[in-house]
């Protein structure tokens, strides 16, 4: 593990839960790379973070705003599809690409942060959930692939307020549980995900790749 | 059509499109469909697989016929439920099983732009022109949409990373379309398959220890036929039979996945 004086964190995404996220990881002591919805690739990460030498942490949360829409598949026109599903999808695999030689170099971790639709489904979110689930699997082979080179990777399933819009928000939890959260709320991004995720990239977890999480309160019990 | 047996009339007078149906599970989905009773569109690329694919099926009987179709022209797509509605005029079943070539082991950090946006294209592009085209049909005859996803899509594959993430977002999507369509009255599933396929072949002749490790991680000891192991798991959730299960993901696979 590296040192938490030299760490350094890239967090992925416009808005939240890539924003409050962000917060909470500076707070905790992390030095913050950001980058928004922009196009993933090599050159954006070169050109970003030209005197990069290594990562810490790589956190995705990167969805556009067409992801958190609501709308039925039947209607979507191909551009729509594309940007809801295939791009998002695509630049999560690129950013993986990038990442890969400046989280070795550090013995970093990546997380990928997915909605509750990704496993679970989301009535008129067929593109961001299969986008996301396809984050969400993604993260495991590469836990299986990059496990030698000592960079852990993890996914955390989040409520999905975290993500939409709070009326859509609500449909999604009533539609996947006949229960309040057993916490009894949803947990904040900034003071309790956050620390989640730096948790994950301590040596209390070195032992840890390749987990799904479901850090919702509880609302969400798989398996 | 024996090896079909007890399947027979499941799904007489019914309607299917398979994709990638010229070789492989989508041939031996085709086969079983075809056994049960429904008329089927072999929807390929190639016609030098595709033709003799549906030639068979009817040479044993049954009725097929071949459409030229890359899943991820939407124009294609399009002409393939066409050709479902002249010959037959209806359709019941769509099943998409067409995937790039996921080609040789390779870590996420050596796979190029071009094979990326290829195997989304066949895996979730394809997955929207399929469902988006049998829509309207699938809503007037109480149909059903069967995806062929991976263990890879379930578990993440350290050998093909891509494609465990593009079967992954499938069953994203699979599971979305059951809660958008159950109301509708349109079912989504998916099979998560492990068969001898031409794929499997030139995976096993390239690593000659893959059969045996994949076989010491089979219950069933044997790895599957794509006609008579995984077809009649197609029969069973295209049929009345199946008619309470949405969204759901069946490993046929000998056993090898238990983590479900």
């Amino acid at each position: 593990m590296t040192p938490q004086t030299t760490r350094t964190a890239l967090v992925v995404g416009s808005g939240d839960p890539a924003d409050s996220v962000g917060v909470g990881l500076v707070a905790a002591g992390w030095s913050l790379l950001r980058l928004g919805d922009d196009l993933i690739d090599d050159d954006t990460v070169a050109a970003a973070f030209p005197t990069l030498e290594h990562l810490d942490l790589v956190v995705h949360a990167r969805y556009p705003p067409l992801c958190r829409q609501r709308m039925d598949l039947t209607n979507l026109t191909a551009e729509q599809w594309h940007a809801a599903c295939d791009e998002p999808l695509e630049a999560g695999i690129r950013l993986a690409r990038a990442a890969y030689e400046p989280l070795r170099a550090a013995g970093g971790t990546i997380v990928y942060l997915v909605p509750l639709m990704a496993s679970a489904g989301g009535d008129g979110f067929a593109p961001f959930a299969g986008a996301a689930e396809g984050l969400r699997v993604l993260a495991k082979s590469l836990a299986r692939t990059w496990g030698t080179d000592d960079i852990r990777v993890h996914a955390i399933t989040l409520d999905p307020s975290a993500f939409l819009a709070p009326t859509d928000a609500a449909g999604m939890a009533e539609a996947n549980s006949l229960h309040d959260p057993p916490l009894g709320r949803v947990p904040d991004l900034s003071d309790e995900v956050s620390l989640v995720v730096d948790a994950l990239t301590t040596n209390a977890f070195a032992a840890l790749t390749g987990a799904s999480l479901v850090v919702d309160g509880g609302l969400w019990m798989p398996g | 059509m024996t090896e079909h047996a007890g399947m027979s009339g499941l799904l007489e007078g019914t309607v299917a499109i398979v994709t990638g149906a010229g070789q492989g599970i989508g041939e031996g989905i085709a086969a079983a469909l075809a056994a049960a009773g429904a008329g089927v569109v072999i929807a390929a690329r190639r016609p030098d697989n595709g033709e003799p694919a549906a030639e068979a099926i009817r040479a044993r009987g049954g009725q097929a016929l071949f459409c030229r179709c890359d899943v991820t022209r939407r124009a294609d797509v399009d002409a393939a439920v066409s050709a479902a509605l002249e010959q037959w005029g209806r359709l019941d079943l769509v099943v998409h099983n067409a995937v790039s070539p996921p080609g040789p082991p390779r870590p996420i950090q050596e796979i190029d732009d071009e094979t990326i946006a290829m195997q989304i294209a066949t895996s979730t592009t394809a997955v929207f022109h399929c469902a988006q085209a049998a829509f309207d049909e699938l809503r007037a005859n109480g149909g059903a949409l069967i995806l062929l996803t991976s263990p890879s899509g379930i578990e993440g594959s350290g050998h093909l990373p891509l494609y465990g993430a593009v079967k992954g977002a499938q069953r994203g999507l699979l599971k979305s379309l059951a809660r958008e369509w159950g109301p509708h009255g349109v079912r989504v599933n998916a099979i998560a398959p492990v068969a001898w396929t031409p794929a499997l072949d030139t995976a096993t002749a390239a690593n000659p220890t893959l059969e045996s490790r994949l076989l010491g991680r089979t219950p069933l000891g044997r790895i599957g036929d794509p006609s008579t192991d995984i077809g009649p798991v197609a029969v069973f959730l295209a049929s009345e039979l199946s008619r309470h299960m949405t969204g759901q993901t069946l490993a046929v696979d000998g056993g090898r996945y238990l983590g479900l």
